[in-house]
This record gives C-alpha cells, sequence and structure tokens, in this order.
C-alpha cells in the first residue's frame, strides 16, 4: 500500500502538485484510521493530507479518479464465462479487516465472497461500483465486504512490472489451458469483439501472486481465499491488467499532454503554471520588500527596537517608577504604496499579460496598490483586478471595455493624461512602477508629464522587456525617459524579475 | 474522541452543524492523528461556526484565538504578570533583606539575588494566553486561530514549533508540553497565502457554498420559525444568486440572516416588493445589490407582473442599502 501511495504521490507530482515525504506519511497513517473500504472516504483522506492549496484540488480529483480507476470498459455478452460453478464460500468470513498494525502492508478489506449470480466472472463484478460498498443486500451478510476493487488494484498496483513478465512468461500455459478448454466455447475468450487478449494466467502466474501476496503479509486468511479462486482470478486477471495498461498509458499521455500544453501556452500567452506563479509571487514579494513606503519619521512602539526612556518611565510609574517593563520603539516600514502603470498595446501584448500578471499578483499581496493600463489613454483597473480572478481579469482588461488597446501606444499623452488626472494619488511614499517598452511611434515623448510625476513620487521604476541596444533603434523614446527615472530595468521572464528583485535588495543593503 | 466518521457526523448534527462526508473525514482525522486542520473557505460558511459545533460536540472547551495584524506571543502565548511580581516584591522586602543579610559585598548580594530569580520567573507569573492555555488544560481542549491570514507571517512561523509537537518554549522555564494535546482548528479567508510549512503541517480543509439540500437542511435548522415553502424558495434564490458575478457572493451565514429577517417580518412568500427591502441583507455591496435585483426582477416579471422597478442611484431604498451595509456587522 505505501507503494500505492507512493506512485500516487509522484503522480501528483508529475503534474506539479507538491506534496512532502511528511505529507505522504500523514496519507498512509490517516489511511491506517479510516480505512481503506469506501473510495470516497479514501479520496477525502488523501485529499486533506495532500493537498494543501485550494487550486490544486481540480487537478487531484481528476488524477485520483484516473489513477484508481479501473473499471469494465463495457459489459459484453460475450465477456462473460460460462459454466463455472463460483461457490467460493470457504474461509472464515472475517469481518471488516482494517488496514492492519500487524500487517504492515495492505490489507484487502476481505476476499471472501460468493457465489455470482450472473455470469460474468468473480472479478469483473469487483470492478463494478457498487461491489466497493459492503454490501448486504446480495449476500444478507452486512459484515462480509467483498475484496473491492479498490483492494484490488492497491495489489495490482504493488508491483506492475513483475505482474507483467509473469504473465508474457506464461503465454505457453495460456496456450496449453486453451486447448485443454476447447470444449468450453467461449469460455477463454474475454474479449470477442477485439483481437484475443494475448493475457492469460496459469496457475504459476498464480502462485506468483499468491506469493507476492504472501510477502504482503496479508492475512493468511485472504490469500487461502485467493487461493481458491484461482480459476476467478484467472479470468480476471487478463481484463484487469488490460486496464491497468490503459490507465497508465492514460495518465501517462495525460501528463504529456499537459506539459505539452502549458509549454505552448506559455510560450504564446504566457500564461502561467502553478508552480510558475508561485515563483512569481516570491519574486514579486522579495521586490515589495523593497519598493516599501519611505520609511516613516515617526517611532513607533514595538516588540524589538530601542528602549525609549521616557516612554519607559512614564508607563512605569504604576511600579514606582522602577522600569520593569521596558518601551521599545523603532521606525516601522510604512505600508508600500504603490503605482503601476502598465502598457499593454499590440507590441508589448504578449509581455502585457505576463505583466499584468504580475501586478495583479502585487495587488492582492498589498493593500495599497493602484493599477493603472494605457496605451493612448489611461485607465484605472484597480477595482477590475480585486473582482475577478486573475485570468479574467487580464481577459476583461484586454476585452477593449476598458481602454481602446488597439490603437498605437502614446506614451506623451498617456502620462500627460496621467499628471492630469491622477497626480493626487501619488504622493512621497509612493512608488511609480512603469510597465512599458517606451515606443512611442513618433508621438511626443513629453518627457515633461513623465519628471512631474516622478517628482511627486518617492521612485520611479521603469521596467522595459527591451535590452538596452534596441532602444537606439526604431522610435524607442527610453533615452529620453531614462535620466527621469530611479532606475530601469529590463525584464522578459520570471527569472529576470527575480534577478531585478535581488538587485533591488542588494542596493538597499 | 471519535470512533468512526460517521460519529463525528451524528454529533456535529447534534450540535445544529449540518456536514458532509469530507468534513465529517477531516475532522475525524484531526482527532486520531492529533494534527491541526486548517480551514479555508470565503467568509460566512462556518468555518468558526465548525470549532464551536466541535468543541460542543466532543464535549470539549473552547478556546479562541482571534488573529490581527501585529498579533504576537505577548497576546498569543504568554505574559509575566509584572504588577504581581512587583507586589510581591514589595511584600517579601523583609524577606529579601534577610535571605541577602549573610552577603558581605554587592557582588555577593546579586549572586544571591540571582539564585532566587526561579521565585519570580515561575509559573506564578505567568499570564497564560490562549495557546498555553490550551497546552496547559488538564483535558484536551478545541483550540480556534481564527483568522490566521490576518496574523503577520512572523506570528505564523511562531506557530510552527506549537502546531508541529504541541509544544512551546518560554525562555525563562524552558518547554511547555500539552498534556492533552488540544484539537487545533485554523481558519483562513484566503486574503493572502500562508506559508508552505504551516500548511504542511496541518490537513487541509476547502469549504465552499453549500448545495441546494443541505443550505435547506441548514436554514430548516437555525430558522426554525421560516414555513416549508418559503425556506425552499429562499434557498433556491440564494443558489441562483450564487451563480452570479459578485463581488461578494452571499454566504451560509447571509442565507441565515434573511431567512430570520423574514420570521421577523412574518413573510409568508418571497414577494418582489419583499426581496427588493430586504435585499440588504444579503448583498454587502451596492452594485451587487443591483445585480441581484435585476436578475430576480427577471424571475419575478415572469411569474408576476409587478411594476417592474430599475434600481437606479436615485432610489431612496438604496440609500437605505448603504445604511444598512454600514451598520451591518457580520460576525463570521
Amino acid at each position: 500500500m505505501d507503494t500505492v501511495i507512493n506512485d500516487f504521490v509522484q503522480v501528483l507530482r508529475d503534474h506539479r502538485l507538491r506534496v512532502s515525504p511528511a505529507e505522504s506519511i500523514d496519507a498512509l497513517n490517516a489511511l491506517q484510521n479510516t480505512g481503506i473500504g469506501e473510495r470516497e472516504t479514501v479520496k477525502d483522506t488523501l485529499r486533506a493530507t495532500l493537498v494543501k492549496n485550494g487550486e490544486d484540488a481540480g487537478t487531484f480529483d481528476r488524477l485520483f479518479d484516473l489513477f484508481f480507476s479501473m473499471r469494465p470498459v463495457v459489459e459484453k455478452p460475450g465477456a462473460r464465462v460460462r459454466g463455472h460453478d463460483h461457490d467460493h464460500d470457504h474461509g472464515p468470513p472475517p469481518a471488516r479487516l482494517e488496514l492492519g498494525e500487524e500487517a504492515g502492508g495492505q490489507k484487502p478489506d476481505d476476499a471472501g465472497h460468493t457465489h455470482d449470480k450472473d455470469e460474468s466472472t468473480e472479478m469483473r463484478r469487483f470492478f463494478e461500483e457498487e461491489r466497493m460498498r459492503p454490501s448486504n443486500d446480495v449476500h444478507g451478510d452486512a459484515e462480509r465486504m467483498r475484496l473491492s476493487m479498490f483492494s484490488q488494484e492497491l495489489i495490482l498496483n504493488r508491483k506492475p512490472g513483475a505482474m507483467e513478465s509473469a504473465l508474457q512468461r506464461l503465454t505457453y500455459h495460456m496456450r496449453l489451458r486453451r486447448s485443454r478448454n476447447m470444449f468450453n466455447p467461449g469460455g477463454l475468450v474475454p474479449n470477442p469483439g477485439g483481437e484475443e487478449i494475448p493475457l492469460d494466467v496459469s496457475a504459476v502466474d498464480l502462485e506468483d501472486l499468491i506469493g507476492h501476496l504472501h510477502e504482503l503479509e496479508v492475512d493468511e486468511a485472504i490469500v487461502e481465499q485467493l487461493e481458491a479462486q484461482a480459476e476467478n482470478i484467472l479470468k480476471g486477471l487478463p481484463e484487469l491488467i488490460k486496464q491497468m495498461q490503459r490507465r497508465d498509458k492514460l495518465l501517462k499521455k495525460d501528463a504529456g499532454d499537459d506539459s505539452e500544453v502549458r509549454r505552448r501556452a506559455l510560450r504564446k500567452m504566457l500564461r502561467f503554471s502553478a508552480s510558475e506563479q508561485r515563483e512569481m509571487e516570491a519574486a514579486v514579494r522579495r521586490i515589495a520588500r523593497r519598493i516599501q513606503g519611505a520609511r516613516t519619521r515617526r517611532l513607533k512602539e514595538d516588540r524589538i527596537g530601542r528602549i525609549s526612556v521616557p516612554h519607559t518611565l512614564r508607563h512605569n510609574v504604576r511600579y514606582e517608577g522602577v522600569p520593569f517593563d521596558p518601551v521599545l520603539r523603532r521606525k516601522r516600514e510604512g505600508k508600500p504604496r504603490v503605482a503601476l502603470l502598465c502598457d499593454i498595446s499590440l507590441s508589448t501584448r504578449n509581455l502585457a499579460r505576463f505583466w499584468l500578471h504580475m501586478i495583479y499578483q502585487m495587488q492582492s499581496l498589498f493593500s495599497k496598490v493602484r493599477t493603472f493600463v494605457f496605451v493612448a489613454d489611461v485607465a484605472e483597473v484597480t477595482q477590475v483586478l480585486e473582482e475577478h480572478d486573475m485570468n479574467r481579469a487580464v481577459d476583461e482588461i484586454f476585452s477593449g471595455r476598458i481602454i481602446d488597446a488597439d490603437v498605437n501606444s502614446d506614451f506623451g499623452k498617456a502620462a500627460g493624461q496621467f499628471r492630469d488626472g491622477f497626480l493626487p494619488t501619488i504622493n512621497h511614499r509612493t512608488t511609480v512602477v512603469i510597465l512599458g517598452d517606451g515606443r512611442n511611434n513618433g508621438k511626443w515623448a513629453n518627457p515633461q508629464a513623465l519628471e512631474e510625476i516622478s517628482q511627486h513620487a518617492r521612485q520611479v521604476v521603469w521596467i522595459t522587456p527591451e535590452p538596452r541596444w534596441g532602444w537606439s533603434l526604431g522610435s524607442c523614446d527610453m533615452p529620453l525617459y531614462e535620466p527621469i527615472c530611479d532606475r530601469v530595468e529590463v525584464v522578459r521572464t520570471v527569472e529576470q524579475l527575480g534577478g531585478v528583485a535581488e538587485g533591488l535588495i542588494k542596493a538597499r543593503a | 474522541m471519535f470512533e468512526s466518521i460517521e460519529e463525528v457526523r451524528e454529533r456535529l448534527a447534534a450540535q445544529e452543524y449540518v456536514s458532509d462526508a469530507r468534513l465529517a473525514t477531516v475532522v475525524f482525522l484531526a482527532t486520531r492523528l492529533g494534527k491541526p486542520v486548517l480551514v479555508e473557505g470565503p467568509a460566512g460558511v462556518g468555518k468558526t461556526e465548525l470549532a464551536k459545533s466541535l468543541a460542543g460536540a466532543a464535549g470539549r472547551d473552547l478556546i479562541r484565538l482571534q488573529c490581527y495584524e501585529g498579533l504576537d506571543e505577548a497576546k498569543a502565548l504568554y505574559e509575566w504578570e509584572y504588577s504581581k511580581q512587583l507586589l510581591y516584591t514589595q511584600v517579601l522586602r523583609e524577606k529579601i533583606g534577610e535571605v541577602l543579610k549573610p552577603a558581605k559585598d554587592l557582588s555577593e548580594a546579586a549572586e544571591i539575588l540571582r539564585g532566587q530569580e526561579d521565585t519570580f520567573f515561575s509559573e506564578n507569573f505567568l499570564v497564560e494566553r490562549p495557546i498555553l492555555q490550551a497546552l496547559r488544560s488538564e483535558e484536551s481542549s478545541v483550540l480556534l486561530i481564527d483568522e490566521i491570514d490576518r496574523a503577520d507571517e512572523e506570528f505564523e512561523a511562531f506557530l510552527l514549533e506549537f502546531l508541529s509537537d504541541f509544544q512551546v518554549s518560554i525562555p525563562e522555564i524552558g518547554t511547555v508540553k500539552a498534556k492533552a494535546p488540544p484539537v487545533v482548528i485554523l481558519t483562513s479567508n484566503r486574503t493572502r497565502e500562508l506559508s508552505e510549512a504551516l500548511k504542511r503541517r496541518c490537513l487541509h480543509l476547502q469549504l465552499g457554498y453549500p448545495s441546494g439540500d443541505v443550505e435547506l437542511e441548514i436554514v430548516r435548522l437555525k430558522a426554525p420559525g421560516i414555513g416549508e415553502a418559503l425556506s425552499e424558495e429562499l434557498v433556491r434564490t440564494i443558489q441562483g444568486i450564487r451563480e452570479l458575478d459578485l463581488r461578494k457572493a452571499p454566504s451560509i451565514g447571509e442565507t441565515l440572516d434573511w431567512a430570520q429577517s423574514l420570521v421577523v417580518l412574518n413573510a409568508k412568500d418571497l414577494s418582489k416588493d419583499l426581496i427588493e427591502s430586504t435585499i440588504s441583507v444579503i448583498a454587502k455591496h451596492d452594485r451587487d445589490a443591483e445585480k441581484m435585483l435585476d436578475h430576480l426582477g427577471v424571475n419575478a416579471a415572469e411569474t408576476k407582473h409587478l411594476g417592474q422597478t430599475e434600481p437606479t442611484g436615485e432610489n431612496p431604498s438604496e440609500a437605505m442599502y448603504e445604511m444598512h451595509r454600514s451598520a451591518h456587522k457580520h460576525a463570521h
């Protein structure tokens, strides 16, 4: 079982969920408490222990269903095996077995099952979903649980490779069996519709499986029952294995597809995967520490800092002036005040998404961030970003409802509008961050407006995607703007953003 | 504490807390594994209520720690009771003199005094704050750390030791270990992302808005005065409203407020007028209120052809929402 869970965790990790070893141990411990009898409980348990981010829950659900999803494809009439009398009512009917203390490995709930009423094989029946629950309607024995599909999966998952190789070795036996069963037509053709499954299991195989189960220290009674059910298992296994291979393929394909799509999406639109978002968030956080508002001049009481003699004396009057409780004060960092100006014109469209993501992060991290977008006109989008989730907000901004995003960018006009309309929103504590390439399409650069903004703001940081050598090409007004800004950074990727953050921190120290 | 997941559900239901299998599983695991539970979800879906009901269901004390910006360990863990210490030194002045008598010089006296330090930094002089209280209580309690996302990141880091081992280190005394580990419930509104380290130590439970059936059950439980038909209509309306694109979708808390105000108004059914005059209970922003009325107005127009009034800024009832909004303090 631990292997199964580990495999599952591995699959989760492949899909970029962060699961720590401690968490998978938690999951195992938790399963010991809840048992593995009910699928939904197991799912809830694993979700609670392994998934810690709300947005990952969907991925988890999908993967769980896929990973533990061996069901019969369709019940075909021809696929039934006839002529076998399945009366396996042997063995002490064990009560519901919990994932045991004495057995470190897995313990299927119960392998005890009885005859089936319809003609489908026993194994096939296990696949049915209702078999996953203890059923008392069929046998009138509530205590009794079947070797649930879930447990079977656990067994098979334990060592898929071994199973397969054993099966391949033993196609030979299969033929033998087939000839022996010549007079039982249809008995060994589990899938008449398509080609025959080139797999069958012989006694040796079964021994292998049973030996395997012994290894796992599964309850003896169960193994005995399994042995007794040899016949059925023989019939069920090929189907089971086929299911498993299909599932594995599906899981792998799924992973492949995912990453491929993601890569393509990233190249095109710069939509971020969860991990990149996390990276981004960390980078923005680091940047944010740097672009705090101005340090306040006033000292405030704090847990650390210098002892303030007058305050200590005043505070300790009640102790007869004995300074029992020193009052410490220090300069507090003000709340960061940031005004973000983002160019969303066509020339920077692909980067604008990246920027807006960044802005979105910033805005969700800090209370006093105001965001503006511009092409030729400026509009405030702080509200839009607050009200919608990231992707919707980005779509909304690009929809053209807020500003016309399809005209040529005009920094001069935008700066002028900002100065006229929004200058009161910035003060000596505000850091203005401008995201844009400075390509003015030959229009008036209006550095005076930027200058005025810069005078009001604490500092102006310009983040451009274009390297310095590109500024001299085309109608780029960056050389005009650069002297006005406190710093100009070239950022194209998340890593670079992180680099800028590092640089800012170093510059401060 | 609980024997099975089913029992958790039943006992919570006895506390008038309607739970689903997922929630019950997580609570059950928390009591079994002794792990804290981190409950995340929008405001008003019963995160805090869960802790209260759990305490009730298990017959434990509920210790509550409300987090806020600037919360520190003096408020969360312990504080020295300076005035009491001072009082003792005053009263014991003579005794101290006696103790110090054999000292020949100042440094020797200081030495003796140092030997007595333990007296004044003993647990006697410790003011217990919620976390220490939970650790030192003889019986296991339920500790609710409410809205952890409001606290600073440093505080989160401070919690780590407590959450993983149920112990805290107090420099003057040493490590205090829990006599009976409490069941810890942390709640978060996700106003900011919590650290990975904290999340790793917790079981995670995401609470969302309930399904119609569950909500109906809750309304029946908590607002018994409301009629059968009306409660159904109410829940259906609320569920419809949640589909809208709102700034703050109404949560269970709002549903109950609404149900209760309808009971107070002695309403028989949800007429359009009634909705209009009570919309402020569920809408916390005027733009939301407008959207809701738009949405419901269309619905009402289909059934009863009442004079449909589009809400505008001049409408006096809208000014009322404003008033309501500021007056309405929602505690969830």
